[in-house]
């Protein structure tokens, strides 16, 4: 079995829904938010859903909120942070040798 | 065991420990592609309705001037049709802007205001001048015929080129640098054929320009 003899993937990155949170946020300039709104219509997630998968995001540092406002008027936003940016970066480097590392 | 079977398991623990990594980069893939497309307000449709505005409103001024021996200007009702396209697509433009960017704040936002702002103020010099000239006596012909539908577009296209450099869009430094050029040509054919060769020029310039976004989307 070929376990751990390839570069590991991150496995807080290596979930669909994280995955595409973090690829959604590196679209953007470094340094912009996006609101949380914006990002659940853009990835499809319910509101429960994308709060628990951004909680741990944000505990690992890969991204950052914001609140703005309070009650009904308040406004979150996200943003990824350069740890976050690097993290994927690794991932998708890694990916890219697994995935190389399969095809021979 | 098969390759991806024995793969799901490599490097990766809990949640994603059933994620193929063939379908993580085809999940990575998709999710940067739609993310481009929707944060991005240029489109193909767009560059087609841009070419419409100079194929349909220069048009329209050429055609009330095509028979003029000793130059009148453009009847009201091309200065109307041009006009009304003008104020139509940038409607569009503003409502594709305005969707692309929802949502997003902080740097973007700034560089969106300052770009806005250095493309303002070329088109604005270029007509405050376009009422200079016409102060200091220069002829109806240069002022209307031949300055008015180049001159403020190469200024609006040569700050578009700026701002296109400095992102490193190359297709639509190309784009900008191509309006110019055909602007500025048009300029030695006097009126018509300032009105008549801008308009169909930069028509076929963002008409390709709209193919090439065809392709590079398909290329993504």
């Amino acid at each position: 079995m070929a376990t751990n003899t390839l570069e590991p993937l991150d496995p807080l990155i290596h979930v669909p829904a994280r995955l595409r949170i973090l690829v959604t946020l590196a679209a953007l300039n470094e340094g912009d938010t996006l609101s949380f709104t914006r990002l659940q219509n853009m990835l499809d997630l319910t509101p429960g859903n994308l709060i628990t998968h951004l909680r741990k995001l944000e505990d690992a540092r890969y991204i950052s909120t914001s609140k703005t406002g309070n009650g009904v008027a308040s406004l979150t936003s996200v943003t990824l942070t350069r740890h976050g940016r690097a993290a994927l970066d690794a991932y998708t480097e890694a990916l890219r040798d697994l995935l190389g590392e399969l095809a021979k | 065991m098969n390759a991806a079977g024995g793969t799901t398991q490599i490097g990766t623990a809990g949640e994603g420990a059933g994620l193929d990594p063939r379908e993580a980069a085809r999940i990575l893939e998709q999710t940067q592609r739609q993310a481009r497309r929707q944060f991005d307000p240029q489109s193909a449709l767009g560059a087609v309705v841009g070419a419409g505005v100079f194929l349909f409103g220069y048009g329209a001024v050429w055609w009330s001037m095509r028979d003029q021996h000793v130059y009148k200007g453009p009847a009201g009702w091309s200065l109307a049709v041009l006009y009304g396209l003008i104020a139509v697509s940038a409607i569009a433009g503003g409502v594709a802007s305005s969707r692309a960017n929802a949502g997003v704040s902080g740097r973007a936002r700034r560089q969106r205001l300052a770009q806005g702002a250095a493309i303002a103020a070329a088109g604005v010099g270029a007509w405050v001048i376009e009422g200079a000239l016409r102060y200091l006596g220069v002829s109806f012909e240069i002022v209307y015929g031949v300055y008015g539908p180049t001159v403020p577009l190469i200024a609006l296209a040569a700050a578009a080129a700026g701002i296109a450099a400095m992102r490193e869009n190359w297709l639509q430094l190309g784009v900008c640098i191509a309006i110019i050029g055909v602007a500025s040509v048009s300029t030695f054919f006097g009126p018509l054929g300032a009105w008549g060769l801008t308009g169909l020029g930069c028509c076929l310039v963002l008409l390709a320009y709209a193919a090439a976004l065809v392709v590079q989307q398909r290329r993504s």
